[in-house]
């Protein structure tokens, strides 16, 4: 096992003007569990295809331990890689998937079967060695995947995606796994994903890529409580952040704001001010998350709303409230007991520590 | 999946409910298509079957009613010569020898070429494969004396005249056949997910191993079809071996049966028994190379 690391690494596809992956950093340390997350066709594939050897490099450098790989060949550079379609061979059994890159290093017979049997034992796949992928079903494919990375113990595992072929159930439970693995291997693992969720669940640390570049690294927790702009705020969490432009408004050496339309009253810490007030702005975005918003008059500091029910999503325990407030529309999560029905108009409120404010035209937070 | 029913059976069913015919009907209609259209091959086995001199008396029919007419005196003769040359035995071995390394080089070579247009990282892969495409509507008599001419320029530059040798024919069919074997062998290796060979390159293969333990035990079917096209077209050829083994004593059965037709009387026990004996080897490569025709081979690949 050994640490990745990525220097300003930049891909430019020929014949394409724009950026695929825009001078990325990051440092994985050894052991680490690392999640990069982004919508498609962010450049989150990319750089793990370049770190495995699959895309060349425009520029910039991948470290794996303290190797420079660039100009490496895929074999070389001691990875595995775990496909989004898992690409077994179909026409070899599990154990000769498993036991294929272990037979090219021409590793011994008696090693490569202890080594596949144990990786068997470990995905519970031991009674299916001899089956042909197509007998087994898709979450045994995916096992044998992450069996034939396994074997081969390289420094550091990568996985494009590996569960957005499973439904729905077998994501959940293959999740805990992977995780589990990873805690018994130790390994190192960058994991790509689009599934915010997949990311919060199981990584030490989330990267946040969106248009190539780098928005955010940094532990899942200090992803939701302090998003470093507005796109890693509304990416992060399910459902999103609700985001509501509003006036700053200067009064008796005070910071009021104002919302152009609908019902929001705000009442603002110091801190707070003194963050609007650094920055200097005429406007803000103001962000607080559907689960932080109360059914609830309040007094005091925070946000204080009115807003008309139009659509209720019953969730079992909760339901997701869509609302609107003049022409703005946010979501609320309430508990699923609360007696609402669509057209009721409601008071709803947020505490001041759940208020985000974002600059209006950066997008960055506020600090 | 392993509860499917066989893709015949469930077209067939679905055949017979769209024409509104019972499904027996279907398979005695059938059948008796099949019939008709083996009544030819019946025909020369009876005739080769029956001795010379009823060939003139009385229509082949004749042996349902006396099948003690059935003899293979006829074969017993054409192979007692064993492998004399100008003999049955002798052109079907000269058939062999033309037939089974144009297979060979055919398969081998479309495969590494096909796989080099899909697979490879040079430009342009598109705009050969275009022009390997254009190749194929090239009519082959087109090229007969060109090339001969270019076998004796070989000779006058060289001293290697392959005209009238079987390596001459073996050539001229190898490149007669790579247009269609590489435009099949491409299109089908096209199928075969990117992933699978990335997943090789990563787990230590070089281009080599990738192709032959990756992409070429996926491509038999594709590799068997070519193979069969390729043998029986080669088989049958006639014209090209005329042109290019002027003058060579062993002939291949096409020449060997079309020598036996034109003399005023022909010998029309020796032109049916021998087509016998061609027909065999044919069905013989067709039946081994079939079990590789296996439905969705790539299966459990992805996803």
């Amino acid at each position: 096992m050994s640490s990745v690391s990525l220097k300003e690494l930049t891909k430019q596809y020929a014949g394409n003007g724009a950026l695929s992956l825009d001078s990325v950093s990051l440092d994985v340390a050894h052991g680490e569990f690392i999640c990069l997350v982004g919508p498609s066709g962010c450049g989150k594939t990319t750089a793990l295809r370049m770190i495995a050897g699959l895309e060349s490099v425009t520029s910039g450098e991948i470290e794996i331990g303290d190797r420079v790989v660039n100009d490496l060949a895929p074999r070389d550079r001691d990875i595995a890689l775990v496909f989004q379609s898992y690409a077994l061979y179909p026409h070899m059994t599990v154990f000769d998937n498993m036991s294929f890159g272990l037979k090219l290093r021409k590793v011994p017979k008696d090693e490569i079967k202890v080594a596949v049997t144990d990786a068997a034992r470990i995905l519970d796949l031991e009674q299916y060695l001899d089956r042909k992928p197509a007998q087994l079903s898709g979450g045994q494919r995916q096992r044998v995947a992450l069996g034939r990375a396994i074997v081969r113990n390289p420094a550091a595992f990568l996985m494009d995606e590996p569960l957005s072929n499973l439904d729905a159930k077998l994501r959940v439970q293959t999740r805990a796994e992977i995780a589990r693995l990873h805690h018994r291997l130790g390994a190192t693992m960058i994991y790509v994903t689009h599934d915010q969720v997949e990311a919060m669940t199981m990584a030490d640390r989330i990267a946040v890529i969106n248009l190539g570049k780098l928005e955010q690294v940094g532990s899942p927790r200090e992803l939701y409580d302090r998003p470093a702009n507005q796109f890693v705020a509304g990416f992060i969490g399910s459902p999103s952040m609700n985001f509501v432009p509003m006036h700053v408004d200067s009064v008796d050496g005070g910071i009021r704001l104002v919302s152009g339309e609908g019902d929001l009253d705000i009442t603002l810490d110091d801190n707070e001010m003194d963050m609007i007030r650094r920055a200097g702005v005429s406007d803000v975005v103001l962000g607080v998350r559907p689960e932080h918003i109360d059914h609830r008059e309040r007094t005091g500091l925070g946000l204080q709303l009115r807003a008309s029910v139009d659509v209720i999503e019953f969730l079992g325990n909760d339901e997701h409230v869509h609302l609107s407030s003049g022409s703005h529309e946010l979501v609320a999560i309430v508990d699923a007991r609360t007696p609402l029905t669509i057209g009721d108009s409601l008071t709803l409120s947020a505490s001041s520590d759940a208020i985000h404010l974002f600059h209006p035209e950066s997008g960055e937070a506020l600090k | 999946m392993s509860k499917e029913t066989p893709v015949g059976e469930r077209k067939g069913a679905k055949l017979a409910k769209r024409l509104h015919v019972p499904k027996f009907a279907l398979n005695v209609i059938l059948g008796l298509v099949a019939v008709f259209w083996l009544v030819p091959t019946i025909s020369l086995l009876v005739i080769s079957l029956r001795p010379e001199s009823l060939f003139g008396q009385s229509g082949w029919w004749k042996v349902f009613t006396a099948p003690s007419q059935l003899t293979f005196h006829n074969y017993a003769t054409i192979f007692s010569q064993g492998f004399a040359t100008g003999g049955v035995l002798d052109s079907l071995v000269t058939s062999l020898e033309i037939t089974i390394p144009v297979t060979i080089l055919v398969a081998l070579i479309s495969s590494l070429a096909a796989y080099s247009l899909v697979f490879g990282f040079w430009r342009g892969r598109d705009m050969i494969f275009l022009v390997i495409v254009g190749l194929m509507v090239v009519p082959l008599q087109v090229a007969l004396i060109p090339v001969v001419q270019f076998y004796r320029e070989l000779g006058n530059l060289f001293g290697l005249n392959p005209y009238g040798t079987i390596p001459g024919v073996i050539i001229f069919h190898v490149a007669f056949g790579l247009p269609f074997g590489i435009f099949l062998m491409r299109n089908f290796l096209s199928g075969i997910p990117k992933d699978l060979l990335e997943a090789g390159r990563i787990e230590g293969a070089g281009e080599w191993k990738i192709f032959y333990r990756i992409v070429l035990p996926l491509a038999l079917p594709a590799i068997a079809s070519l193979a069969i096209f390729q043998f029986i077209w080669v088989w049958n050829d006639l014209l090209v071996a005329l042109v290019f083994l002027g003058g060579n004593v062993h002939t291949p059965l096409t020449i060997f049966l079309y020598d036996q037709t034109r003399s005023l009387a022909a010998n029309y026990w020796i032109v049916s028994t021998g087509a016998v004996v061609s027909i065999f080897v044919p069905l013989v490569v067709f039946f081994s190379f079939q079990r590789y025709f296996v439905r969705g081979v790539l299966a459990g690949a992805v996803k």
